[in-house]
């Protein structure tokens, strides 16, 4: 990553970046850079980060303003825009990170470890942006060791043991099993169940598990811990 | 989305927003105002010192003021400039800004003339409080002369005391003083490219702001002996070479005692600060450019 970013020069071999050699500044025209476990300027305030980095990106006056707003805008940072860094969570670090990346309209975000310390929350709403960033057309290159949010999140992947790349290709084709078939019923009675085995037995397939589906963790603790919506007061009661 | 401007090798802009920052930085840090608030108080409690003086009072003033300037300016500078790498580094700044198209070189400009700006302020600053207390000093002792002299004498005392307040010729030496706080400053950014902790930096910048003061004496007198073995006064060419003689820089004495400053030795003095400038930043920049971040 740090070759890619030209912080480090590559011992053989050479990396581009849209066919720019990334020791060059000029291929950083086009990346946005997230590090790990950011600290940035405690004491700027959000919007006075945004447009640091933007003034470094070449942009300036009012549409610099304007961008940087929409990009505090974006991360959800927008009534945070004057508070001074150094009060904000490790969650909203990352998020002002995220824009701080964003903010010259880069083709390649490059993330590295993203979602590191933060709570779930802060997390799941990270993972949102990037697959916003994603729907964008933005390509994201995303180093993590959270492997459930790698496989949410990733298209391709490479796999990287001690400093060697040892698996890359799409996700699908790397984990997926091609001869499976996963079928979730709900309110099915045994007998129907039953009525599939023997199905499946008779046409030649074999069922080889059957089991209840648990909720993945992340969103079980979302469920409990985020807000509900307050029901609306009946008219005409009294207590 | 909006379309960036096409990349320039150089950028004034970004040298700018990064010095911009950097001053915003050190600014905002509290050691800033410790230090100048000191260099304050210092020149602030020399008028009560100066009672207990036999000499001229505004001359001790004089002598006490450039001396707290030019001690505060090295140190804002020395404190300053040693943690502006590391600190970066540290908390991975630098490589969210490396990681835009910036150059390491614009980076380090920038930072440095962050720095610049800063002890430009800070002497500039002190420059008005110290001509202010001069200025106040000054009509104190008028009023005193006016009072005890007699008519005879009063001309001659009032002459005395204008010749001894706040001057034009003052001006060139506290330029000079502005010019070794920039020089020390640029030795330490260049000292922190290659050292792994403040401390590191800041130790051997003193080490060598000493050095710069004495090695002209050495010099002398290494050069000066017959005797002197051929080993050592290459050593000593060498140790002038790469270190400035810092006591040139300390004209403060001669001005203090109402010596003007020959205008050809501030030029030669200037040129001299601004070429060692360029050279420790120009190494600077080089050893930066080749580091593995």
């Amino acid at each position: 990553m740090k070759i890619l970013l030209g912080l480090v020069s590559p011992t053989a071999g050479s990396s581009f970046i849209f066919n720019v050699n990334s020791k060059q500044v000029e291929s950083r025209e086009s990346v946005g850079f997230l590090p790990e476990n950011p600290y940035f300027y405690k004491y700027l305030t959000g919007l006075e980060t945004l447009l640091f980095f933007g003034k470094l990106c070449g942009l300036q006056g009012k549409p610099l303003q304007e961008k940087a707003r929409h990009m505090l805008q974006t991360v959800g940072l927008s009534d945070a825009a004057d508070r001074r860094l150094g009060g904000y969570s490790k969650g909203m670090l990352q998020r002002i990170g995220l824009a701080q990346a964003l903010i010259g309209d880069p083709h390649l975000l490059v993330l590295d470890e993203p979602t590191a310390g933060v709570d779930p929350a802060g997390s799941h709403e990270i993972r949102d942006l990037i697959l916003q960033f994603k729907s964008q057309g933005i390509t994201v290159l995303l180093c993590s060791h959270m492997l459930n949010q790698v496989q949410e999140i990733c298209d391709r992947i490479g796999v990287m043991n001690h400093g060697k790349l040892v698996a890359e290709g799409r996700l699908d084709d790397l984990i997926s099993a091609p001869n499976q078939t996963e079928l979730v019923l709900e309110n099915a009675s045994p007998s129907l169940i039953e009525a599939f085995g023997r199905l499946a037995t008779d046409s030649g397939a074999r069922l080889l598990d059957q089991r209840k589906p648990h909720a993945d963790l992340e969103r079980f603790f979302l469920k409990i811990t985020q807000p509900k919506p307050e029901a609306p007061s009946t008219p005409g009661r009294t207590s | 989305m909006t379309a960036a401007p096409k990349h320039s090798l150089f950028s004034s802009r970004r040298v700018l927003a990064l010095a911009h920052n950097t001053l915003l930085e050190l600014i905002r840090l509290k050691v800033f105002y410790f230090i100048l608030l000191f260099a304050l108080l210092i020149i602030g409690s020399s008028i009560f010192t100066i009672q207990f003086s036999f000499q001229n009072p505004l001359q001790v003033l004089k002598d006490v003021g450039l001396g707290a300037m030019s001690i505060f300016s090295w140190l804002l500078g020395l404190l300053c400039t040693a943690g502006l790498l590391p600190k970066d580094q540290e908390d991975r700044t630098l490589y969210t800004i490396l990681a835009k198209p910036v150059s390491r070189f614009e980076y380090l400009l920038g930072k440095l003339s962050g720095v610049f700006l800063l002890i430009t302020l800070a002497v500039l600053l002190m420059s008005v409080v110290f001509a202010g207390v001069l200025g106040i000093r000054e009509q104190q002792e008028i009023a005193a002369a006016m009072q005890s002299s007699s008519p005879q004498t009063l001309a001659l005392d009032l002459e005395a005391i204008r010749s001894a307040a706040f001057q034009a010729n003052l001006i060139p030496g506290i330029l000079l003083i502005l010019l070794k706080a920039l020089l020390c400053s640029t030795l330490t950014l260049l000292l922190s490219t290659v050292a792994t902790s403040s401390v590191f930096t800041i130790l051997t910048s003193v080490v060598i702001y000493l050095i710069g003061h004495v090695q002209g004496i050495a010099r002398e007198a290494w050069l000066g002996g017959s005797e002197t073995a051929a080993a050592l006064k290459v050593l000593s060419a060498g140790v002038s070479l790469v270190f400035p003689d810092l006591q040139l820089f300390n004209v403060v004495d001669e001005i203090a005692v109402g010596t003007a400053l020959p205008m050809a030795l501030f030029w030669q003095v200037s040129g001299l600060g601004l070429f060692y400038i360029l050279v420790y930043f120009l190494l600077a920049q080089v050893i930066f450019a080749s580091r593995e971040l």
